[in-house]
């Protein structure tokens, strides 16, 4: 099949799921206690005010004229204007998007970069002490509260040691941010020679990656490793062992038979670590999507939390396609389906 | 051997209980130590909290106006808050949201999780067929964003956060259970009560249950860890259980603006209660599949 | 000299149980044969009875909790039990080359089939990367493969069961081997293919003059195929001989029940089902392995049991091999 052909495809299979995943999340919030009225209102709003604001928000037509309404929109491109900033959340979600992948991107690159390695090497002497040892580390990797993590990270790399700059965000209020190019002030600085600002912005992020990539690396550790044994204990392993493949190409052997199955756990792992992500952004005043989410749900901006949920599935969908055509580049078996 | 001879070899050679017991006791520790080791962390912190009500120096809500933020010192061992209740006896109450959510959220989602699945792997079908696309579009968010979502939106008290979690959680029991009945629905036992005439609920429950629970209970004690790690996240995002709730969640909520300026022990120690609980439970779950896989015990 | 000796070989599964009870399987209770050069050797018995861990054994394939605790394996004089890996290496797809049980998932599927062929050359024999190549199409040829250019870049999964079999022949001759050790080469191949493949086995070993140690659960290969048979029960070789003398006048009880359970004879109407259990490994019981489902069985038989030879190079490991009929009829199986 044609790659044009296979992103045809894989488009008209993400539409069901897209009308799904706005159907839900409208009726949870429309359904659930989520209601903006009365906030937007203040608490000594009369009647007649909460009236007005519900016509206005459309609130007081039927539900599923406001569902059609909605998805007549959303095809539109039009995602609604946040309650709470009155902006549009289309317009707010962008602005934000790039911000959290850079995040996701370092952490979870070094997480991975970390994390594969790890359980490669684990694998290759089951329950040997490297293996036990990382197991235990792993499995305490799961245990630990991100945000607990970055609060202990700041108190020590900020409060006592004074190595890291205070958390409020993604740069220094002394340096002027770049201008806009990517909308990563790292990348921006680089790009426009404004080196202060990529400096400042390179030791604002060194906190949450390093959160981040801990957090990730765990559970690619422990999948890297189960992976690897399997395919050690295949039979493609075993005929390599009795063909008298020296170590060293049986090695090759098994990381190139894992390499697929690893990479589409990294695919999962990344939309996992979103809810990750947003915590991290929470703590450090990231002011990324993660933490724009966040602060929806919690406030209860149910525009908002539609927008971002929208998007969220959209970004599920789109790192699965990505990996569906790396495995596709890769492996000789598959077909693009 | 026949099982006879086996048993007149065991009859004729006698251990004592207590023989027996420290045998099986001592063969587990072997084959998975860090499970044991597990097992002994939760244990501690069960016993934390059944016997809070005597282990604590202080009442865990009575707040000593004169003496907010306090350092540890002897009178209060993990120092106070920024509201001055005692952080010692607050963290040690703190296991009992631990376990008095877990629990119940875990067996929620069993009393949801295993009926699912195993009728959703008996029939298939339609019913196998949504419940697979419902738990597939789950995965598409991560569970503390969809987590939060629904308790935020449900309405936040303890009972609910209990109730969202077991709901949540219940398709990894339905996926673990629907993959075992795939496996046995076809075996011949199966096929020869089918035969017998028995009543597919007889079936079900009586034939499969028994044999498809296996994976489904290995996983509890992981699933379990999950939910203790995912209600003390809402607690700390302030959604659910609210300060000054001495839950370890809000308890790190209340002590995060105080890491900043030097008071760390207000949200450091429920921070490592929670670390401990968490990963007792992961390291015992973990010992749980070790033993129940008799692939993975074998690799030893 | 004799090409591989396998003298007095144990191999046991060891582990501990839930009770932190020490448990051992044991699998191999001293197995001893040996194969001269150009001979073949079929190995025949019932699943478990620790065919295929012979071979694993002999060439240091073994996976833990599996060990071999005693015994020894001489190829061409050198001990290959306690040989280091790497050393090992050297010997096995170059001197001994395996053919394995399920072709079409043992070769690497990331690689097309010809690169395999000379990845393997290379490895063991070196020289120029043309002349490998070379190499790898006349063997590909040798072994039947239709067009060996274009299947030279097939990738493994684009093989039927029995190409892929040719395709592990093909590896097994690349390095021109003197021993080749064949585990069930045509299990979970079509019949008809099954047939292709051993007459072109036959035809190989005779072409190459590699001596060749079959593993089988058929007794019809090893008719029409070896010069020696070896046949095994729980464990132990409990009859060797030259196929003619086995087949012609079995000695051990065990291997008659193997003959009458053909399916030959069962056309014939005058076969008798093989019945019982394996032996259980973890307990055998002392004597002979076969004592719980022979009908011979006596309470000699729980006695230490020696190799009798019935005839110039015919062992069994029985307390009245050659003499069943004459028995006493005092039998613990009646």
């Amino acid at each position: 099949m044609t790659f044009q052909r296979f992103l045809l495809r894989r488009a008209l299979m993400v539409i069901p799921l897209m009308i799904g995943v706005v159907f839900i999340t409208f009726m949870l919030v429309r359904i659930g206690g989520l209601d903006p009225v009365g906030r937007l209102a203040g608490p000594t709003a009369t009647q007649a005010e909460f009236d007005s604001i519900r016509n206005n928000l459309g609130l007081d037509q039927p539900l599923w004229k406001q569902f059609s309404i909605y998805l007549g929109n959303v095809v539109r491109g039009d995602l609604g204007e946040s309650w709470l900033s009155n902006r549009s959340v289309l317009t707010d979600i962008k602005e934000r998007a790039v911000i959290s992948l850079e995040l996701l991107f370092w952490g979870v690159g070094i997480g991975a970069l970390v994390g594969v390695p790890v359980g490669l090497r684990a694998a290759f002497r089951p329950n040997g002490r490297f293996d036990q040892f990382t197991r235990v580390l792993s499995l305490f990797g799961f245990s630990i509260p991100t945000y607990w993590l970055a609060l202990v990270m700041i108190f020590v790399f900020f409060y006592l040691l004074g190595w890291s700059p205070p958390a409020i965000g993604r740069m220094s209020l002394l340096v002027t941010p770049p201008d806009m190019i990517t909308g990563s002030y790292l990348i921006d600085g680089v790009l426009t020679a404004r080196w202060d600002a990529a400096q400042s912005a390179a030791s604002q992020l060194i906190l949450p990656v390093i959160c981040l990539a801990i957090v990730s690396a765990a559970p690619i550790i422990k999948q890297t490793r189960a992976i690897a044994i399997e395919v050690l204990s295949s039979d493609t392993v075993r005929y390599a062992h009795a063909c008298g493949l020296p170590e060293r190409n049986v090695r090759k052997l098994v990381l190139r038979n894992s390499a697929v199955p690893i990479l589409t756990y990294i695919g999962t792992e990344v939309t996992g670590l979103v809810g990750t992500m947003s915590l991290i952004e929470y703590v450090f005043a990231w002011g990324g999507l993660g933490q724009y989410g966040l602060n929806a749900i919690i406030s209860g901006d149910f525009t908002a939390v539609q927008g971002y949920v929208l998007v969220l599935a959209v970004f599920s969908v789109l790192v699965f396609i990505v990996i569906d055509f790396v495995v596709y580049l890769i492996e000789p078996r598959s077909e693009l389906s | 051997m026949s099982d006879a001879t086996q048993t007149e070899l065991a009859n004729a050679n006698p251990l004592p209980v207590r023989a027996r017991v420290w045998n099986r006791f001592a063969g587990i520790f072997w084959l998975s130590p860090t499970g044991a080791i597990g097992l002994f962390i939760i244990l501690f912190f069960a016993l934390l909290a059944i016997f809070s009500a005597w282990l604590i120096p202080h009442d865990p809500i009575a707040a000593y106006t004169d003496k907010v933020l306090h350092p540890p010192s002897a009178e209060f061992w993990f120092g106070t808050d920024g509201n001055g209740m005692d952080v010692f006896s607050r963290v040690i109450y703190g296991a009992k949201f631990g376990f008095g959510i877990a629990i119940p959220a875990v067996i929620l989602s069993l009393v949801i999780g295993i009926p699912v699945g195993l009728i959703a792997g008996y029939r298939g079908g339609l019913l196998d067929e949504v419940l697979m696309r419902f738990v597939d579009g789950l995965r598409v968010f991560p569970s503390i964003i969809l987590a939060l979502a629904v308790v935020a939106a449900t309405g936040q008290s303890l009972l609910n956060v209990i109730l969202v979690l077991g709901f949540l959680d219940s398709p990894v029991f339905a996926r673990v259970v629907r993959a075992e009945v795939l496996g046995l629905r076809s075996s011949n036992f199966v096929e020869s009560a089918v035969a017998a005439g028995n009543p597919t609920w007889r079936i079900l429950f009586v034939h499969l249950l028994p044999n498809a629970i296996q994976g489904a209970m290995a996983q509890t004690a992981v699933r379990a860890a999950w939910a203790v790690r995912i209600s003390a996240t809402l607690a700390f995002l302030g959604v659910g259980i609210q300060a000054p709730t001495p839950e370890w969640g809000a308890m790190i909520r209340q002590g995060a603006e105080y890491m900043v300026s030097g008071q760390w022990w207000v949200a450091l120690y429920p921070g490592l209660a929670l670390i401990l609980l968490v990963f007792g439970l992961n390291l015992f779950g973990d010992g749980l599949q070790d033993l129940m896989d008799p692939r993975r015990r074998s690799a030893k | 000299m004799t090409l591989l000796k396998v003298e007095d070989l144990h191999t046991h599964f060891i582990s501990r149980d839930l009770d932190n009870q020490i448990c051992i399987a044991k699998a191999l209770n001293g197995v001893s044969f040996s194969l001269e050069a150009g001979r073949v050797l079929g190995i025949v018995g019932e699943t478990g009875a620790g065919k295929s861990l012979t071979a694993q054994s002999i060439v240091g394939l073994l996976r833990p909790p599996a060990k071999i605790v005693a015994g020894s394996v001489r190829f061409e004089g050198r001990e290959l039990t306690d040989m280091p890996d790497a050393e090992l290496n050297r010997i096995r797809g170059n001197n001994i080359a395996m053919v394995v049980q399920n072709p079409r998932t043992s070769l690497d599927p990331l690689t097309r089939v010809g690169d395999q062929l000379v990845r393997l050359h290379q490895i063991h024999s070196g020289g120029p990367k043309t002349a490998s190549h070379k190499r790898a199409l006349e063997m590909m040829e040798a072994v039947g493969l239709p067009d060996p250019e274009s299947r030279a870049k097939s990738w493994p999964h684009e093989l039927s069961g029995g190409m892929a079999q040719r395709v592990l022949l093909a590896m097994a001759l690349m390095n021109s081997p003197k021993l080749l050790i064949a585990d069930e080469p045509t299990t979970g191949l079509d019949v008809t293919v099954q047939a292709q493949i051993l007459d072109l086995l036959r035809s190989l070993v005779a072409r190459f003059d590699m001596a060749t140690l079959i593993i089988t659960h058929d007794l019809g290969v090893v008719a029409h195929f070896c010069n020696d048979i070896a046949v095994m029960f729980g464990g132990s070789i409990v009859e060797t001989g030259s196929v003619r003398d086995v087949f012609a006048a079995p000695a051990h009880p065990y291997t008659r029940d193997l003959i009458a359970a053909t399916p030959e004879r069962f056309q014939m109407g005058r076969a008798k089902a093989l019945g019982g259990q394996p032996p259980d490994l973890y307990n055998l019981p002392s004597g002979c392995v076969l004592q719980s489902r022979c009908a011979y069985a006596t309470e000699l038989c729980q006695t230490t049991v020696r190799n009798a030879e019935v005839a110039e190079g015919h062992f069994a490991l029985c307390h009245y091999a050659g003499r069943l009929e004459e028995q006493p009829a005092v039998k613990i199986n009646a």
